[in-house]
């Protein structure tokens, strides 16, 4: 026992030593100064992160450990350590009741004549203005609530995990103080559990001695309260194994710790776990056993946004290796719902859709979103939920729901009447719950009027205006919508118009960057493909390999946000680029005698945001020309997707087409040479792939119209 | 207590094989008791509400029961040090010494375990101990006047019913839960009367029982298993006495879910040895019926014949009935459960209804251990909770009607279905029936985020037309003829079936790589005939392909097999179509 006692005096020199000494990175001395702090009463807490202790040069890493696995009681040595060191104030400050009190007792202390029994001794707790904290390293990986074992008792542990309830912040009495009536002195109590047995004796030894038997009273002026709120924390839903039920575990916050947490916080926790022993009757029913705690130390909450996202461990070298990759676009987009097979251009749109353009703010305060909107259209059983259930989950932040299934906060927000309080409160909806992240909506036909006027809203203002029951008031809603729809009449009905069988308001469509159309075709080869993959899996017990390996949703995550943080702008040279691509696309629409997009400056914003979408992915600062180009691709197909019965019906066949894109282009630009890559670019815009287009300089170099270069397959146009 | 005959520290090999000679004399052929402990547990005797008044505290039983909640870790003083000798509180709930007097302990952990008996367990599939009950006993047993218990089991399916806000206040919510525990426990006495059939004698027999957990790995005990285990039983009933008087201290998040656990109304087990029951555990007969013999092609005959009977001379039905008592989930693959073979027999009018509807139901009930009913109608939808949810104030997962051990038969009846309005919790129910149906997956609710919870479930509907709320595998019209009256089962032909079933249900099964070709050219060929097929109905045609050859007892698709389920699709959609 003795020894021990020794050795955390000891210890005490050490933590002074450490807290004067210790120089962070800067070479500021970040104890010292935080030491200031707390003497000008400018701040409570003093954090102590177990990182300092392991860098700090002249710590043994037995010190460490003993800190980590004992740390209640090394809470105390450096409170100890602190109450040495504690300079004096340098800006005045009003005193408050306890200091008052507190110059009170220290004039009438050092009496010394007689000396002062233990109960009459100031506890070092009463003077005290400070908490100590010791915070966990935040390199370790938190544990999850199933993992802390009886042996992690007494030790700093770090947990993650969501916190289901939340109890008032209540007083704890930490030090007790009592006057007694017979001889006047100040009688102290120290209170270490959450209930305590009151003193009614005077135990002074003047009172002792005369046998009076003073009666004590509590003054609860002097006394020292600690806030103090009890959580209970349960565990996250992706910690749990299969097949069993999340732990829960109760975690004490006091001090200034206390209403850092609400109930549905994600929160990481670093914290003392402590068994409570059951005192009285309880202890005798419940055989011995002690509850369990988390005396938290430190709390620190979850980020769910992508733009404090913060990269683990290797994840960096991971993406700078990815980044370098040329394919890197098609490796992302491959790697969401790889279980899903095919649909390689929606998927490559999702992708853009994760990553978003940044926002832009204009100079007279008007916003452009940047988000992209995306609305997925077709049959029943082509595998649209699972695609935006995928999103959901690769998103940090994103809502699943659907038109209809809402509760009765619906889409956008509600006003109700809270239960307890009878007060209005403000209920944000799905959208709102969504903001900085994606909202995904299925059933999008199948929507409320209600929610569907107000989409009009979020999805370009990225606002909900709301002027209900006296609130009227508008919420951020910044989000991507995703949304799904099934066609007018449950199945696509090739007989009717696309516009008949899309039964959503032009408003609306035109608000979507891109909108696909999934049909299920009649097509041989992908039947045997279907078939094929479902006798396997009945066969094989697993899905056929993918023939790739997909990224870990994690790794795809981290790459996101990363790519996230780049804000590229348009090049000057690019501009004209652009304005070209607009205007023809324009009066492509306005030739024809039944347009079916509506293009509008609205379409070219969203081939801007796709274009810096895809030169986020690069990491690159300016777009290319071959975002551009990507852009006006995707748009090409996802159109295709809804009117490629059109293509067929307008007499052309994909190559004669080919052929007179190239045409008219080379005209355009009076020249008779087109270089590969130009011809390939100006045929995948309008959805051609590359297959078709070497199909189709075969078949017109037979035709002797014009000559490809052997090597570089460069078209050169034979005068005729 | 039971003498024991052998000595098993003593005579081990004597022990096994006296137990073992007493199996053959009841007659049981060596080659099923392959792996099986010739009933030597039997002579433990077994803990449930009507012998729990007769079992002694600290003694060994056994209880059979499903994972229904899990509590978590429960730190307890393992050893301490008493005066220089260490003594242990394993296997004990109670420290026989005070408290006060520890200088030195160790702080072990065990796990809780909320067990209760498994949801539709039918009656034949109960175990009874040889322990002799005689029923005066029952007027004066030591323990729990009977209404108390009732009211226990209540409480267990009541709690669902509050849902409370996270209100801060505990001391309201503690009221709060007083009275909200007792007014719907009115209103459901009320309700089951009416859907008797819907919580089958949950309260009656029910023993809901806590296990303690020793030193046993976390993956091996799930949520939904069916496990014996054996222990010690324990009881005191001074602890008993303080049930109601809460501890006044615990002012804050009342967290201990023990405490809505009392003693005396949910007994505490302490497992020594657990063992994972499957559905053969529950047949009481000793048949055992080896894959490809003759005698499973008869047992067959005569149970699909009993189920023709059964279905009004429907040998189509009872075909497709055949199979969809032999499916169950074998693996999921990303979304898709294998296996799965739901079934949903259209065009039940009023009529036919009340002439088959129990008919089949009772057929089901005497041929899987595990059955359930489900009425639905608007207002069942709309009050009951059929996903488990968790109550954060009692820290309990509140159980749901679809919270089931695996091969659990579910027959919902939906012709009682009227027009009306759902609201979100029926709204939410349809979901999760929709879910169960398409996924075989339940999701429990912890309010701040839903666990999916992989379940298998056979589940038969029964509906006036194609029912559209669940989408079933299988959609057959019923076409029976007016049912001879007198169709009493042999009790011996019982047994077999019900052993054929619960053989043949976990069979290997595979697929040689030319019919697998040849499977692949008729799928194609459907396909291109019909454009209506999806990779659903493949994975239908295909389980229903393994179904069969296993109801034959093959472990391999044969040719004849695959024609034999062509022909079966064939004349359904011919009855659909007409």
């Amino acid at each position: 026992m003795d020894s021990n006692r020794a050795d955390f005096t000891q210890d005490i020199e050490i933590a002074k030593d450490f807290l004067s000494n210790y120089a962070d990175l800067n070479g500021d001395a970040k104890y010292i100064a935080l030491l200031q702090d707390v003497a000008n009463r400018k701040t409570k807490a003093i954090e102590i992160d177990i990182e300092d202790l392991f860098n700090y040069k002249d710590l043994d890493e037995e010190f460490v450990r003993r800190v980590t696995e004992n740390t209640k009681r090394y809470i105390g040595i450096f409170a100890e350590a602190i109450d040495g060191l504690m300079p004096d104030p340098t800006e005045a400050f009003p005193d408050d009741d306890h200091d008052i009190l507190m110059t009170q007792r220290t004039e009438e202390e050092p009496d010394g004549s007689e000396k002062v029994d233990s109960k009459q001794r100031m506890p070092p707790e009463i003077k005290r203005f400070y908490e100590v904290y010791i915070k966990a390293s935040t390199k370790v990986q938190p544990f999850t609530i199933r993992e802390v074992k009886a042996s992690n008792i007494g030790q700093l542990v770090k947990l993650a995990g969501i916190v289901t309830r939340c109890s008032d912040v209540k007083p704890l009495m930490q030090v007790a103080v009592y006057t007694c009536e017979e001889c006047g002195f100040e009688i102290y109590q120290e209170v270490t559990a959450r209930v305590f047995m009151p003193l009614f004796e005077c135990p002074s030894s003047r009172c002792r001695i005369n046998n009076a038997k003073g009666n004590l009273i509590l003054q609860l002026r002097a006394s020292k309260f600690l806030k103090f709120q009890e959580a209970k924390m349960q565990e996250l839903a992706e910690h749990v194994p299969k097949g069993h039920i999340p732990r829960t575990m109760s975690v004490h916050l006091k001090g200034e710790l206390t209403r850092k947490v609400a109930p549905g916080d994600v929160v990481e926790l670093s914290g003392i776990f402590l068994p409570i022993p059951y005192t009285g009757f309880k202890a005798m029913r419940a055989g011995l056993v002690a509850d369990t705690y988390l005396e938290v130390m430190s709390v620190s909450h979850f980020k769910k946004k992508y733009e404090d996202y913060e990269l683990e461990g290797d994840e960096e070298e991971k993406i700078a290796r990815l980044a370098e990759d040329g394919d890197i676009y098609n490796k992302l987009s491959r790697s969401l719902a790889p279980e899903i097979y095919g649909h390689e251009d929606i998927k490559k749109a999702l992708l853009l859709l994760l990553v978003g353009a940044p926002h832009r703010t204009l100079k007279d305060g008007m916003k452009i979103r940047g988000d992209l909107h995306i609305c997925l259209m077709g049959d029943p059983g082509v595998a649209k939920s699972q695609l935006l259930k995928h999103i959901i989950n690769v998103a940090p932040r994103g809502v699943y729901t659907t038109g209809k299934g809402s509760s009765g906060v619906g889409l956008t927000a509600a006003v109700q009447r809270d239960p307890v309080t009878n007060e209005m409160v403000l209920e944000g909806g799905a959208l709102v719950l969504a903001d900085m992240g994606i909202c995904a909506i299925d059933e999008f036909d199948k929507m409320d009027d209600s929610d569907r006027t107000a989409i009009h809203e979020v999805m370009e203002q990225q606002t909900v205006s709301i002027a209900k029951a006296g609130i009227t008031t508008s919420l951020n809603a910044r989000t991507a919508v995703l949304a799904a729809a099934n066609p007018a009449w449950g199945r696509y009905d090739m007989r009717r118009t696309p516009a008949e069988n899309i039964n959503l308001p032009p408003a609306l469509l035109s608000r979507f960057d891109l909108m696909w159309l999934i049909l299920d075709r009649a097509d041989m080869d992908t039947d045997l493909e279907l078939a094929r993959h479902v006798v396997y899996v009945h066969q094989n017990k697993e899905s056929p390999a993918l023939g790739f390996t997909p990224l870990e949703p994690s790794l795809l995550r981290a790459y996101i946000s990363a790519a996230r943080k780049v804000s590229p702008s348009v090049p000057r040279e690019l501009e004209e680029y652009i304005a070209t691509a607009y205007s023809s696309i324009r009066q492509e629409e306005a030739r024809s005698n039944t347009p079916h997009s509506y293009t509008t400056i609205r379409t070219l914003l969203s081939i801007l945001r796709i274009s810096a979408a895809l030169a986020r992915l690069r990491f690159s600062e300016t777009v290319a020309q071959s975002d551009v180009d990507e852009a006006l691709r995707l748009m090409q197909m996802s159109k295709f997707s809804l009117y490629s019965d059109d293509r067929q019906k307008s007499g052309l066949d994909a190559i004669s087409d080919i052929y007179s894109i190239l045409r008219d282009e080379a005209a355009r630009t009076n020249k008779m040479d087109v270089s590969y890559g130009h011809a390939l670019n100006w045929i995948s815009r309008k959805g051609y792939s590359e297959a078709q287009l070497k199909e189709c300089l075969e078949e017109y170099a037979a035709l002797n119209v014009w000559q490809i270069h052997p090597n570089t397959f460069d078209i050169r146009f034979i005068d005729a | 207590m039971v003498g024991r005959e052998y000595d098993l520290i003593g005579n081990p090999v004597g022990a096994v094989r006296s137990t073992f000679e007493k199996a053959m004399r009841a007659g049981e052929p060596p080659f099923l008791v392959d792996g099986k402990d010739w009933g030597a547990t039997h002579s433990i005797p077994i803990l449930d509400r009507t012998t729990l008044p007769h079992l002694q505290p600290n003694t060994l039983v056994r209880y059979r029961g499903m994972i229904q909640d899990m509590l978590g870790n429960e730190f307890y003083v393992g050893a301490h040090k008493d005066g220089g000798t260490w003594t242990t509180n394993k296997f004990t709930d109670v420290s026989h010494l005070p408290s006060e007097a520890l200088s030195d302990s160790r702080i072990w952990e065990r796990r809780l375990l909320y067990c209760v008996p498994v949801p539709g367990q039918n009656i034949w599939a109960e175990t009874y101990s040889d322990f002799v009950t005689s029923p005066c006993l029952n007027n004066t047993s030591p323990h729990g006047e009977k209404r108390q218990r009732e009211d226990c089991a209540d409480m267990d399916i009541q709690a669902s019913d509050q849902d409370f806000q996270d209100s801060t206040c505990m001391k309201k919510m503690r009221e709060n839960m007083h009275s909200s525990q007792l007014c719907p426990k009115e209103r459901i006495s009320e309700g089951s009367t009416s859907n008797s059939d819907m919580v089958p004698n949950f309260d009656i027999k029910s023993l809901p029982c806590v296990v303690k957990i020793y030193d046993t790995p976390e993956s091996e005990l799930k949520l939904n298993d069916v496990i014996e285990f054996v222990g010690l039983l324990t009881f005191d009933p001074k602890l008993a006495a303080d049930d109601d008087t809460f501890d006044e201290l615990s002012d804050g998040l009342c967290e201990d879910a023990l405490i809505h656990l009392p003693p005396s109304k949910v007994p505490r087990l302490h497992c020594i040895v657990h063992q994972k029951l499957t559905s053969h555990d529950f047949l009481s007969g000793s048949l055992i019926l080896e894959p490809k013999s003759s005698m499973v092609k008869g047992v067959r005959e005569s149970l699909l014949g009993h189920l023709t009977s059964v279905l009004g001379n429907d040998e189509l039905a009872a075909h497709f009935m055949l199979l969809h008592l032999l499916s169950g989930v074998h693996t999921r693959v990303g979304l898709v459960a294998v296996g799965k073979l739901s079934l949903n027999l259209t065009c039940f009018n009023k009529e036919i209804l009340t002439v088959f509807g129990n008919r089949i139901k009772a057929a089901v009930a005497n041929l899987v251990p595990f059955t359930m009913c489900m009425p639905l109608t608007i207002d069942h939808l709309n009050s009951v909770s059929l996903a488990p949810s968790k109550d954060y104030n009692t820290n309990r997962l509140v159980p749901g009607l679809l919270q089931l051990t695996e091969g659990t038969h579910l027959t919902v009846d939906e012709t009682q279905l009227q027009t009306g309005t759902l609201n979100s919790v029926g709204v939410e129910n349809i979901r999760l029936l929709k879910i169960l149906l398409e996924s075989q997956k339940v999701d429990y609710d912890f309010k701040y985020y839903k666990m999916e919870m992989e379940a298998d479930t056979q589940v038969l509907i029964l509906s006036e037309g194609k029912s559209n709320i669940l989408p079933a595998d299988v959609i057959l019209p019923f076409r029976p003829q007016p049912p001879r009256v007198s169709d009493c089962v042999d009790m011996e032909a019982l047994k077999a079936w019900r052993c054929y079933l619960a053989t043949f249900r976990s069979l290997q099964h595979s697929i040689d790589s030319e019919m697998q070709k040849r499977v692949e050219d008729d799928l194609v060929a459907a396909r291109q005939a019909n454009r209506s097929l999806g990779s659903s109905d493949f994975s239908r045609l295909l389980t229903m392909g393994r179904l069969v050859s296993m109801s034959f007892g093959e472990t391999c698709l044969s040719l004849e097999h695959w024609q034999m389920v062509k022909e079966l699709e064939r004349l359904r959609c011919e009855r659909s179509n007409q």
